[in-house]
């Protein structure tokens, strides 16, 4: 395969990638069908905006952000039906329930270990430590602007975070399971080691204070935009949203075969941090995962981290029967 | 025990007639290119066929399967495909309300044993009087107010949060009940599990059959 080049990297030599905006599929379909899947994503992000930004206080709350968010996931599921993406990455019963296991841990276990040891706890003893106040100024802006700042900070230290993880190998044992999808699906984020879906969830906003409103509004982003990134739906989104936004192609050539193309588009939701640091990669990618495409059972992706880190070490620092150290490399496929 | 009287929790077993006249030779060549898959590897024998799966792909057809046996019985009014089919992922499934449910008393236990202390219900108490009076000296931008957003919700005044205990304490709610984190989320998955085992048994079933069917017709 020859690959394209982008930058100083060729994208697409050891497994297909479509690179360019002018090379990616669009809706097929009627006027009607077109017209929806065009419209239907600015549609949302501006009707929420305006819902949260309107909404009166006693119903711009974080219950009614909970309910919004799942009836909106289920939506996004049924659109999964109607207009895929790829037919190869059609939702299986088997797959459903392996995407809402790590779901399910997530709203429950994690949780419950979070509120322990997450980065709320962290950002507190901080404050506490240092005898620090919250940033206060950060009420005094505009709503929007603090929403902004919010969903841009957040996904700013998570693009750090996701790109150390591409580049270091303790890191990327805990990431490397949420390699392992085949496919795109709408729950698919969540699946990972438990570790990766610990350390990618850490921020700092705990430091700063904001208006509830603004904080409702970032999450209304985060969900109008950072949903779409593992779902198996063709968009036509418009020009303006690829340039400023992560969207499900970019996050499929992240989730390619391809070496150098996994390591591309690392941001959740604001690509264009992407494009400051010279990731990011417009295109798409149908084939997706690791050896090859092999799937990681739910066992494996449980332990990966473990058992390969124990494997990595035994190999740095253990010593064969002649007693000769042994220097050689990490045994997991590299990503990183 | 017998496991016969629970092992339908992960087994799917069935029989589905061949087309007139087929032999067992000419069905397994049909249903032969099921088992080329990845990390697939199957015995034929003249009339069974055995097969063992691992790190199926979604894209498998018969991704839910870890292992199983195809048996062909000819009989004089025609021959008949008889399957018994292993799944982790329904036996997973089965038990996955299981595993929610002791997370949510987990939830639960968590809060009984990490009831937070007399000082500790002061000092959150201290901390939220700190909290509203920072909110309350919050005020909206000015492009906010002339956009029409509405103002940040003033803390309650002493008068009102009285008011609210006495109509919390009428319906019966209980303070303490707040406490520690919530099992309610747990709950509800071990519900969505129990529906999704039912589903799947159900569904998983029918689209065998129907694709073995369909493979043995060679449409």
């Amino acid at each position: 395969m020859d690959g394209v080049r982008v930058g100083n990297r060729i994208i697409g030599a050891d497994s297909p990638v479509t690179v360019g905006w002018e090379n990616i599929g669009r809706v097929q379909g009627g006027p009607v069908k077109q017209a929806f899947f065009t419209w239907f994503q600015p549609t949302v992000l501006f009707a929420l905006i305006a819902f949260w930004y309107y909404a009166p206080d006693s119903i711009a709350k974080a219950s009614t952000a909970i309910m919004l968010g799942v009836g909106f996931r289920l939506f996004l599921l049924a659109l999964e039906w109607v207009n895929p993406r790829y037919d190869s990455w059609k939702l299986t019963w088997k797959e459903l329930v392996t995407d809402l296991f790590f779901v399910g841990l997530g709203y429950t276990i994690l949780r419950l270990v979070d509120g322990y040891i997450g980065d709320g706890v962290m950002v507190e003893a901080v404050q506490n430590s240092f005898d620090w106040d919250k940033f206060a100024w950060f009420t005094g802006l505009p709503l929007l602007f603090q929403a902004f700042l919010i969903s841009f900070i957040f996904d700013f230290g998570q693009y750090w975070m996701h790109r150390g993880m591409h580049n270091w190998h303790p890191l990327w044992l805990t990431h490397a399971p949420h390699h392992y999808i085949t496919q795109l699906n709408i729950n698919k984020g969540a699946v990972g080691n438990p570790v990766e879906l610990f350390l990618i969830g850490l921020g700092i906003g705990g430091f700063f204070d904001f208006l509830p409103r603004a904080a409702l509004l970032a999450g209304a982003l985060g969900l109008a935009v950072g949903s779409y990134q593992h779902i198996n739906v063709r968009f036509n989104s418009p020009r303006w949203w690829r340039f400023l936004f992560n969207t499900t192609e970019h996050h499929s050539v992240h989730h390619s075969r391809d070496f150098q193309g996994s390591r591309s588009n690392y941001s959740g939701t604001w690509i264009i941090i992407d494009r400051m640091f010279g990731t990011c990669v417009d295109g798409e990618a149908e084939l997706l995962g690791m050896e090859g495409g092999r799937r990681m059972t739910i066992r494996e992706t449980l332990v990966y981290p473990f058992t390969e880190g124990w494997k990595t070490f035994k190999e740095r620092f253990g010593r064969d029967r002649y007693g000769k150290g042994l220097m050689d490399g990490p045994t997991a496929e590299p990503a990183e | 025990m017998n496991l016969r009287f629970i092992d339908w929790i992960w087994h799917i077993r069935g029989s589905v007639p061949l087309a007139a006249g087929q032999s067992s030779e000419q069905a397994f060549e049909r249903l032969e290119p099921l088992f080329r898959e990845r990390d697939t590897h199957h015995v034929r024998n003249s009339d069974t066929l055995t097969f063992e799966k691992s790190n199926q792909a979604p894209q498998d057809k018969m991704s839910i399967f870890d292992g199983g046996e195809l048996r062909i019985e000819q009989a004089p009014s025609g021959g008949v495909l008889r399957y018994d089919l292993t799944s982790k992922i329904l036996l997973f499934c089965f038990l996955a309300p299981f595993l929610f449910l002791s997370f949510g008393q987990l939830a639960v236990a968590v809060g009984v044993i990490d009831k937070p202390t007399a000082e500790e219900k002061a000092e959150a108490k201290k901390k939220e009087a700190e909290e509203e009076k920072r909110a309350a000296e919050r005020k909206l931008h000015p492009i906010d107010q002339f956009l029409g957003a509405p103002e940040p919700e003033k803390p309650k005044t002493e008068a009102e949060k009285k008011k609210e205990e006495a109509e919390a304490k009428a319906k019966g709610e209980d303070e303490e009940e707040d406490e520690g984190p919530s099992p309610t989320p747990a709950y509800v998955f071990a519900g969505i599990f129990a529906a999704l085992y039912l589903v799947g048994r159900v569904l998983e079933d029918r689209l065998v059959k129907r694709l073995f069917a369909r493979r043995l017709q060679g449409t």
